[in-house]
């Protein structure tokens, strides 16, 4: 599958970016009985994203993504957005710095890329707040971005089979 | 799944089950379920009475001392200097939202950690 035609790739990117918002709207209407937990669904288009296009392009889409849903939720610079946002920049830079290394599977950056969305929200959490005890929450976080990152992992590597992609053929 | 993601998972939940132990006993020893009356002279906090011991306690309030007495797990005022006497009068108190105010002398008890009054109307039970 390779598209050269730029108008092609934005297109295909722009795609990515609107399924990523839709993913990043519905998820807080999904039953997850643990207060905080999130599957974090819109995670799998940033990994078919650096898979499909590269790392540029991941950053883009992901941060794209939190700017343009909190825009449309109406919380713009409010603190679910800068929670987001932290969650995603340092969750999408650990992710980048995993792939580089070559060593984890698809899995594994998305378990990795949980766990780092989870330091990176408690993190901003602990600054709004101006409150160490909001650390108490990693445990759990941290935990969870195993079931919830094999999930996602699980679901971008069908995604990405289904779009007949391997590494070496890109956009 | 390969054998670096297997790791990344052990290490994750490992060091999860580990923090929240770490933190669990952190906030155990940093927090205490002791039961302390605070007292208060113009909202600066004067003097920590442990609630099990029975003991007699004296501040200075602004007209003269304030003789403060625990017993059985109560405090009350016991004497003070003030036109009314209305904090001893109002006799001993064992329940968080019900603190001790002596006005014309500055000073307010107030219980920490203690139980609520079930009978007082703004209590959520």
């Amino acid at each position: 599958m390779k598209h050269r035609s730029s108008a092609r790739r934005l297109t295909l990117m722009t795609m990515l970016l609107a399924m990523s918002i839709l993913l990043h709207m519905v998820e807080p209407a999904l039953p997850i009985p643990v207060p905080g937990v999130k599957l974090g669904l819109a995670n799998i288009v940033g990994l078919i994203t650096l898979f499909l296009f590269g790392v540029k392009e991941m950053i883009t889409v992901n941060v794209m993504r939190v700017v343009m849903a909190s825009l449309l939720r109406g919380i713009l610079f409010g603190t679910g957005f800068w929670l987001s946002l932290s969650g995603v920049l340092l969750s999408t830079l650990v992710t980048i710095l995993l792939y580089k290394q070559n060593k984890l599977s698809k899995i594994g950056l998305s378990v990795a890329s949980g766990a780092f969305h989870g330091i990176g929200q408690i993190g901003a959490l602990i600054l709004i707040n101006n409150t160490v005890m909001m650390i108490y929450w990693l445990p759990m976080l941290w935990f969870s971005s195993v079931p919830t990152g094999y999930v996602t992992g699980t679901l971008s590597v069908q995604v990405l089979k289904r779009l007949k992609v391997t590494e070496r053929n890109r956009v | 799944m390969n054998k670096y993601d297997k790791a990344l998972m052990i290490f994750i939940v490992v060091t999860s089950v580990f923090m929240y132990g770490t933190l669990e006993w952190f906030v155990r020893s940093t927090t205490s379920d002791q039961v302390v009356a605070v007292v208060y002279y113009e909202d600066r906090e004067v003097l920590r009475i442990d609630m099990k011991e029975d003991r007699n306690y004296v501040v200075d309030g602004a007209l003269g001392d304030v003789f403060i007495e625990v017993a059985g797990g109560r405090i009350r005022v016991e004497k003070e200097t003030s036109p009314y006497h209305l904090c001893s009068i109002q006799g001993w108190v064992q329940y968080a939202n019900i603190p001790i105010v002596c006005l014309p002398n500055k000073i307010v008890i107030i219980i920490q950690n203690g139980t609520l009054n079930p009978d007082d109307p703004d209590v959520i039970s």
